[in-house]
Formats: structure tokens, sequence, C-alpha cells
């Protein structure tokens, strides 16, 4: 492993000195002058950044494209072997015979599409709703933000303890207080990732609704004033100045929550544990990586993950943009 | 702002250097400055708990017998906060860090994937014959030894015996050697509900560890079923065949009937409501002393044998002692510490803590005729039947426990049959 | 004077017109009060049920099921919600988890502002050959969501540095120092600095780690203080990466684990009340709320400042 770091690094290396000795060469050209002092200065105060963005950052995504083409067993980590495209078709095979990797993606896809309108829409209203100078809205805000806050394992067990399957938990013993028979949520394959939804929502949208809120206030106070003086109704306005104002914001909201979501993991693994029914693909790679120790097919799985989501990324900003 | 800073990061650097101070330094010299050699040891279990309090009291009884050889044992606990799956994970990581001790404790089922990932030592020849013949059981891998047990553990039906005089159901008939069969299970399980108490824990939502795996699989080998061929490859055709299927039905059966649930309280058998709990031996020190109200003696509960299917089955296995294979070359010294931790006294001093069976033929019990404690004995010498022996062995675990999951709300033969092909999938990666 | 009466009864008109307009108002005020109370009971009643929940006796708890009382602490039997929490403290150590939290949290606070900080100075303020390749890196970082999984990780931690024993502390640590979106942030900033006052400095003598430390962090406080707060929250809620590299206690030697790591095995005890559990969630909690009453300011200052531009 040592090996192939130093060869990496190597690249790197030769890749950055490529781009030094373009910037002097360029230099006279383009009026800059550098000093030795100042370069010295510059890379001493930089060292600590680039090394251990180096080794945290940029390996493990160097290492897990290699991996990814590899037989890697946890347990045997000095004995790996290439083996082609191997672990790309193991994840078909799975795929095909709607074994676990079928399901991580199914459920993945569940939860983002349940999540990522959900999660926006509830911050866009909560933002829409305090973004006004009233008493007290200050006081709203915090309590809209504080599940934020809390870690995603404290959420996981104190919402395990709401939908727990006994009579007395929350929910049942309210639902109780209606006749129903108590429910087990999270055991049903029909509303498991859904609650999952509505819990991840519950806990995220608060982030958002600050970030929407700071765009709200970007957009200048005049264009409403000068709006409602043309008689434009608020639904109009909202149309007309908000939605426009805020596209660089929602475009920003729209990539970052479809990337979270797309990483998922915690919830079902505090809450169900591993089941067909609710494992997601990052949980997946966890489990074939660290339960199973195939770092090389887990690494695959991660390889794929980039490359969808990446181009699912470039497309969302590609159709939010060109409106522009 | 800058003394803030300045503040803030001269407290946290010094605290975390008193921090690593205080954690003592880590060093793999194998010898300490007396001259001793360091045998180092990891058990699976709390310090403080009952368990880890016998190993502590064998260790330092070792370490008195060996001070004169120069050999001292020096154990690490797991944390009170820390799962059984969590110690398997950290064993792995530790092999990848080259941090082994030289023994550990593990979990028998995951012994053939780790002596063929090399984690542990074959101690085939380092163990004398006599010592072998002793053991109830012994964990082998390809014909090779690799870990004695610490203890035996067996499980079966605690049950409420207030709840069962209540009832009118008298099972004092069923025995080891005349147990009760399957229907006879579900005519008491009737009894019960008709009082409308539910009849039985069958612990159907612990599947996010072991436990369900370790109390469940026994129904399948007495419905007559398999899960995987003798060498540990195969799942299609076993963990999907019509008996397999039978012994899966049996447990949904008891759902659908109404005689437990996937929704039973953790305390709820205690509590009295519920008549029958399926657990193992490590409930009897519990029984014994935690709940004073509803069991003050051992008049108020008893313990039922598995019932029989087409054949008898019961569950076994329990944690054992392994050499690891790390840097240590030289195991003499570490040999004498696994075989100390063995012999019968030491059998006796912990499973007198944990109420589990010694793991040692010849030490001495004296369970009472129909006592809690010789059923799971004679059930262990009659009935028990090991967890598959695979290198999969957490991929069959997973697989298994996905089974109680969705059953609930599905076929049983469709999921059975799904995740045989799932299995059979991951099984043919670990072949290669 | 039918001018007066006209007059009197457009006075009066006016006065209802504005007077519905008041009532309208109020009646506007009412339902945005009423809604926005109401929105918040939805996101608060988990935590206020688990708040109540941690002062019950488990019979107290099922006793409470169903009725507005799940929401109340348990009054009459304040010695439940005592017992409760000195069984979180002592049986189950976690003062000691919660310390090796904040150690961590401290330490990851002031290494990534001073480790990113500095990277966002020289990024923002320096010229250098080969500053297009780190600019590079950067954007590509930021803008392509890369989704490697843990696991690469850890077998760099394990097997490449070998990071083992008490060492994996900085497993914990050093990964946390680096966030690529903070030197984002903080180039971002940085370059707002009018140039005047370096310079100003920079003629009075001072070197380029002395205006880092005394002009630049001082100068930048909404973003160091909306950087440290994230970087708290963060590495207060972390739990699966800790518990994957730190080993378990030696005999007798202080736990290394993190609270929220300690928290998925109190789950596990055997026997343990839904009252403890909660109660442990509530102390796990509850320094992670101070912070954010504390700095709540910078959370929301963190949003207007910067970070949207992509």
């Amino acid at each position: 492993m040592l090996g192939s770091t130093l060869a990496i690094l190597g690249v790197l290396i030769a890749i950055f000195a490529g781009f030094a000795v373009k910037d002097v060469l360029l230099a006279k050209r383009k009026g800059t002058r550098y000093t030795f002092r100042n370069c010295l200065v510059s890379y001493g105060m930089m060292l600590p950044a680039v090394a251990l963005a180096f080794i945290f950052v940029l390996l493990p995504i160097i290492y897990s494209l290699g991996y990814a083409f590899t037989d890697f067993y946890l347990l045997k980590p000095n004995n790996i072997k290439f083996n082609g495209f191997e672990n790309f078709e193991n994840i078909i095979e799975s795929i095909r015979m709607k074994g676990d990797m079928y399901n991580a993606i199914r459920n993945t896809s569940v939860f983002v599409v349940g999540v990522v309108p959900l999660q926006i829409g509830m911050a866009l209203g909560l933002a829409l709703f305090v973004n006004r100078s009233k008493k007290a809205v200050g006081i709203f805000k915090v309590c809209y933000f504080a599940p934020v806050v809390i870690s995603l394992t404290i959420t996981s067990y104190l919402w395990l303890q709401i939908l727990s399957p006994s009579e007395f938990g929350l929910l049942n013993s309210v639902l109780k207080l209606f006749g129903a028979e108590p429910k087990d949520f999270l055991r049903d394959p029909d509303t498991a990732m859904l609650w999952i939804v509505v819990i991840s929502a519950w806990q995220g949208c608060g982030y958002q609704m600050l970030i929407f809120l700071s765009g709200l206030t970007n957009i200048r106070k005049e264009l409403y004033e000068a709006a409602a003086l043309d008689g434009a109704t608020a639904w109009k306005q909202f149309l007309h100045i908000t939605c426009p104002g805020l596209r660089s914001t929602f475009l920003f909201i729209v990539i970052t929550v479809f990337v979270g979501a797309c990483r998922v993991m915690i919830q079902p693994m505090l809450m169900t544990g591993y089941q067909s029914h609710t494992v997601t693909l990052s949980y997946y790679m966890y489990v074939q990586g660290y339960s199973y120790r195939w770092v090389g097919y887990s690494s695959a799985v991660a390889l794929l993950m980039t490359i969808v989501i990446g181009s699912i990324t470039l497309l969302q900003r590609r159709l939010l943009r060109e409106k522009d | 702002m800058k003394k803030f800073l300045k503040t803030v990061s001269v407290v946290a650097m010094a605290s975390l250097l008193a921090f690593g101070s205080a954690c003592g330094p880590t060093d793999d010299s194998s010898t300490d400055k007396d001259g001793n050699t360091i045998v180092k040891i990891m058990f699976h279990v709390d310090e403080k708990s009952a368990e880890g309090q016998a190993y502590k009291k064998r260790i330092d009884a070792f370490n008195t017998a060996y001070k004169d050889q120069k050999i001292k044992a020096s154990a690490s606990y797991v944390a009170r906060t820390a799962g059984a799956a969590d110690y398997e994970q950290k064993l792995t990581g530790m092999q990848n860090e080259g941090s082994l001790p030289d023994i550990i404790t593990f979990d028998a089922p995951n012994c053939a994937s780790y002596a063929n990932s090399d984690l542990i030592y074959d101690i085939s020849d380092i163990v004398p014959q006599d010592v072998q013949n002793d053991f109830l059981s012994l964990n082998k891998y390809n014909g090779k030894l690799y870990g004695l047990p610490i203890q035996e553990s067996s499980a079966g039906f605690y049950y409420n015996k207030n709840l069962f005089r209540d009832a009118q159901i008298d099972v004092s008939g069923y025995t080891v050697d005349n147990p009760w069969t399957f229907d006879q299970f579900k005519e008491v399980c009737q009894k019960l509900k008709d009082k409308s108490i539910t009849a039985v824990d069958m612990r159907l939502d612990a599947t996010k560890d072991e436990t369900a795996t370790y109390l469940l699989y026994p129904f399948i080998y007495a419905a007559g079923g398999e899960f995987l061929s003798a060498d540990g490859y195969t799942a299609t055709g076993y963990f999907d065949s019509a008996e397999t299927k039978n012994g899966f039905q049996f447990l949904k059966d008891l759902v659908t009937s109404g005689y437990t649930s996937y929704a039973i309280g953790a305390t709820d058998f205690f509590d009295g409501k519920v008549g029958m709990y399926l657990s193992s031996g490590w409930t009897i020190p519990d029984l014994d002393n935690k709940y004073p109200e509803k069991f003050p003696n051992r008049d108020s509960w008893g313990l039922l044998p598995y019932p029989k299917g087409v054949e008898s089955a019961s569950a076994t296995g329990s944690w054992s002692f392994a050499i690891t294979n790390n840097h240590h070359e030289d195991k003499t010294k570490i040999k004498e510490l696994l075989l100390w931790l063995v012999t019968p006294e030491s059998s006796k001093g912990i499973t007198d803590a944990t109420g589990m069976i010694p793991a040692r033929k010849s030490v001495e019990t004296n369970y009472g005729a129909g006592s809690p404690e010789s059923v799971l004995l004679s059930q262990l010498a009659k009935t028990g039947r090991e967890r598959p022996v695979t290198v999969g062995y957490p991929q069959f675990s997973n697989n298994f426990r996905q089974v109680i999951y969705e059953m609930k709300d599905a076929d049983v033969a469709t999921v059975l049959g799904q995740k045989a092909a799932v299995l059979q999938s991951e099984l043919n990666k670990l072949k290669k | 004077m039918e001018n007066v009466v006209i007059q009197n009864r457009q006075n009066s008109e006016a006065e209802v017109l504005r007077k519905q307009a008041q009532r309208r108002k109020t009646i506007l005020n009412v339902v945005y009060y009423l809604s926005g109370t109401l929105l918040a009971v939805v996101f608060l009643f988990p935590l206020v049920y688990m708040l109540a929940t941690s002062t019950k006796s488990e019979s107290a708890y099922a006793s409470d099921a169903g009725t507005l009382m799940m929401f109340l602490p348990d009054f009459n039997n304040l010695s439940a919600a005592a017992e409760n929490y000195k069984k979180v403290f002592v049986s189950y150590g976690v003062w000691q988890y919660a310390i090796n939290s904040i150690v961590y949290a401290g330490v990851i606070i002031v290494l990534n502002i001073i480790v990113n900080g500095l990277a966002g100075y020289v990024m923002a303020k320096f010229d250098f050959p080969g500053k297009g390749f780190f600019s590079f890196i950067i954007l590509f970082l930021i803008v392509v969501p890369v989704e490697t999984s843990i696991i690469p990780l850890y077998s760099i931690v394990k097997v490449l540095l070998g990071m083992k024993g008490t060492i994996s502390v900085l497993a914990v640590i050093l990964p946390a120092t680096i966030s690529i979106f903070n030197i984002f942030l903080f180039i971002q900033f940085f370059e707002g600095i009018p140039k005047e006052y370096e310079e100003a400095a920079r003629i009075d003598g001072a070197g380029n780690l002395r205006i880092f430390f005394s002009m630049i962090l001082p100068l930048s406080k909404p973003i160091v203080a909306t950087v440290a707060t994230f970087c708290f929250i963060g590495a207060w809620n972390d739990y699966l990466w800790p518990t994957m590299v730190l080993p378990y206690a030696e005999e007798g030697a202080w736990p290394l684990y993190p609270i929220q790591s300690a928290l998925t095995s109190i789950q596990s005890i055997q026997g343990i009340t839904t009252g403890e559990f909660m109660a442990s969630l509530v102390v796990t909690s509850i320094p992670i709320f101070i912070v954010y009453v504390v700095a709540q300011k910078y959370i929301v200052q963190g949003f207007g400042s910067a970070g949207l531009k992509m």
C-alpha cells in the first residue's frame, strides 16, 4: 500500500509541477512577479491542508477507484489481486436476481424521490412563513431549526421509541384512543421507507429553511413594492419575483439535498437494521465492505454511485441553469 | 478573538496530551521491565459484569501461579457499551492494523471464517489429546482445531409456572428424553391464548444481532431442514428445501395463530404478561435474582426443552478461546495461559458466575433432576445441533434474520427462495 | 346640513372600513401565530416527549401512554428521574464519553480553523506558481459529489498509517480537520478583506503568520464562529467513524469512545428501561442545544455570508 501511495503522490506532484512551471513561464507575459520568499511562505502555509487533504480526501477517492477492480478482502490486506470487471458483474448479478443491491437501489430511489420534494417544499414553506418582520418570528425560527442540530443517532432512537410497535409507543398509544390496533410501522415494507422519509425531512428541513431565508432577504424589497403598486396579487408576486429571485438558492438546495439523500444510511441502520425493505446503497456498501469484508466489491458500488450521482447532479445543474 | 482562540487551543492541546498519557502508551513489546513475558488477552464482556469478574479472577490466579515462570497475563475487556457484532468487526480491524492480542474470545460460528483468513492459529498440536477429549465440543475447521469453548450454552423455553397453573396446563411430562412435539407446543399456546395471555415470546424481533439466529435455527433442524451443504459453500437446495420451509412456516404459524408476535416488550415476560420466553441459559441468573416480585423462587418458573418436530434439535454454541496469528511467533508461553483458562477449575469458576454449562466433561455438576440447568445440560448432550460451519457465516446469519423479518408479511417459500439465491451468490464470491 | 350628514356618513364608513381592516389584521395575526405555534409543536413534540419520558419509571411510562401526560414530566415521583439520570451517569459511565466528545470536538474545531483558514488565506491573498492546480482541485471536490465509502478511508488509516491503540484518536481527529468546503468559505470571506489592512500591517513589520492570527482571523469573526459552530455540531454528532476506528478500553484505562458511539450500545444493554434510555439521549443532546442557543446567531449568519455561489 505504501508503494502505490508514493506512486500516486508522485503523479500528483508531477501534475502540480506542470502547472507551476507553466505559471512561471507565463509570468512575464501576464505581468505577475513571483518572489522566492513569497512562494516559500505560501507553500508552507498551505502544507498542513494539502497534506491532510491528500491523505484523507484524495487518497480514499483514488483508492476506492482502484479497489473497485480488485478482490480486496478486508481480512487479507496483503493479498490484493486485480480481477477486472468481476465486481461489476456481481453487481449486475445481484440486481438481476433482485438481491440486496436491487433492494438498495429501490429503497434509495424511494427515499430520494420522497425526501427531496418533501424536504425542499417544507423548507420553502417555512422560509416564506417566517420571512416577515413580526414579533416572535425569531422564536419560530429557533423551534423549526432545533431538530437539525441533534444527531442522527438521537433522532433515530427517539423516533424508534415514538413508532414503537408496543401499545405504549407514542403513536400507537394515540391511535389506540381511536380504537386502532398497535401497528409495527417500521417493519411494514410499504410504510417503513416512508417513515424514514418523513423523519429525515422533519429533521433536515430547518437547515434549508435558513438557506432559503438568506436567499429571500437578498431579493430587493423595491421589486415587491413596485409590483404591489401595479396591483399584482401575492401569488403573482411569488411567481414572478420570489421564484426567479430564488433560482440560484434553489439550485444549490436541490443539489445538496439530492446528494445528501443519496447517502442516507444511519437512519435505516439504527431503526430497522439490515433489512431488504430499508437497506440503502450506502448501508449496503458499508455491510459489504465492513461486515462481509469485501472492500473491492464495496468500492465498485461506490464508483457506480459516484457516476450516477455525478451525472444526475450535472443534469440538474443544466436544467436549472439554462433559464438564466 | 485571538485570545479566545489561543486559550481554546492551549486547553484543547493540553487535554489531548493528558488524554493520551492517561490512556497509557501502547507498546507491542512482549516483555515488561521486570523481564516478565506479557501475554495479552481480550474478552468480549464488560469487566464489571459477573462474567468479566470471573475472568478477572482466573487471570489474577494465573499471574500468581506463573510468577516464577515470569509470565504475566494482561487482559482487556470490552467496554460495557459495546455489542457483540461490534466486537467481531473490531477483531477484523485489529488484524488489519496488526494489533491482535495473543488470545481472544470469539463466537463459535465465526471459527471457519477466522480460520480461513488466518486470524486464528491452528492449535491441534498445542492442546494435548486428553484435554481435547474432555471437551463437550471443539471448534474445528477442515479437521484442524482452532478454538476451545469457554463454556457451553443452550436455550429453551422459560415458563411462568403461576400462569400455567391458572390455565391448568401440565407440562411436567415434557423432558429432553420425552420431548413435546410441535403440535403439543401449539396446544399449550392455545390454552394460554384462551386465557387471553400472550403465549410465547419467540424473540422474533431480535433480528438486529445474532440473537434471533441463535435462538431460532434449531426449529429448522427440528423440522428436518438444512441450511447449507457440508462444505458450507452451497445454499440452494438446502436453504430453500421443503423441510426448511416447514420449519420457518411453523414459526410463522405461531404468529398467525396469535400465539406470539413481532412486538412483544423486552420485559413483558418478566412482568408476568407472557407465558413462555425463548432464551439462553443466561436468563437463569436473571430470573433467580432480578425479579423478586413475579419470580421470587424457582417454584414460580421453569425451563422446557425445544419441541420436537420430525427430529429433535436444540441450540448450542458459545464463545471460545483462540490463539491469534499475531506477530508473536513463539506460542509456548501463550499456550500456558490458554490451557490455564480451560482447566476444570477455571471452567467451574466461570460457569458458576454465568449460569452456563461447563465446557469440560470432567467438571462435576450437581444439578437437581428437572432443574433448568439439567435440562440445558441434557439438551446439549442429546439434541444439540451446531449452526452451519461456513466461511460466509456473517452472510448466512444476515440472510437467516432477513427471512425471519420478512416472512411476517410474505409467503415463506418465496422469501426463502429469494434469500437462498442471494446467499448462494455471496458464497460463490467467497469460494474463489 | 345634508353635507354634514354625508360627511358624517363618510366618516363613519371610513371608520367601519378601518375597523374592518383592523379586525382583519388581528384575525390574520391570530391565524399566523396559531399556525406558527402549531408548526413549532410539530417540530418540538419528539424532543419534549424525550425530556418528559426521561423522568419516568417504566410503570409511569406505561400508564401515561395515550394521555397528554406523555409530554409532561412525572412530578409525583421525582426520585424516578434522579434514579434514571444517576444510572446513566454512574452505572453506564456516560460522563466519561461526554468528556471524550468535548475533547475531540474542541481539538477538531481549533485545528480545522487553523488548517483550513491558512489554506484559505493563501489562496485568497497570495499568488504563487501552481495555484491553478489547487483551485482546480478545490472546485472539483466541491462541485462533483464523490461518493467514497468510508471503507477505503478505513483501510488507509489502519493499513497504510497503522493507527492503532491510543493513536487511533488521531484517526478520529485528523480526517475531521480538513474540510474543502471550509477552505472555500474562508477564501470567499478573505477575498472581501481590503488589501490595505494587510499592507499596513506588513509595513509595521508583521510576519505572515502574525498577520493571519492577529488580523485576518479577528476580522473574520463571523465566518470563524460559523465554521466553529458547524465543526462542533459535526464532531459531537459523529457516530459511525469513531465507532469503527477506536479500540476498546484496556483494563482500568479511560475509554476512548465518544458519546454517540456509546449511545448505540447503551440501547442494547439488557433490561434498560425506556426512561433510562431517554435520559441518556437527553444527556447526549444537552451540550448541542447549549451550543445551538449560544451560537444561533452565527448559524444564521453562516448562510448569509457565502457558499451559495455555485
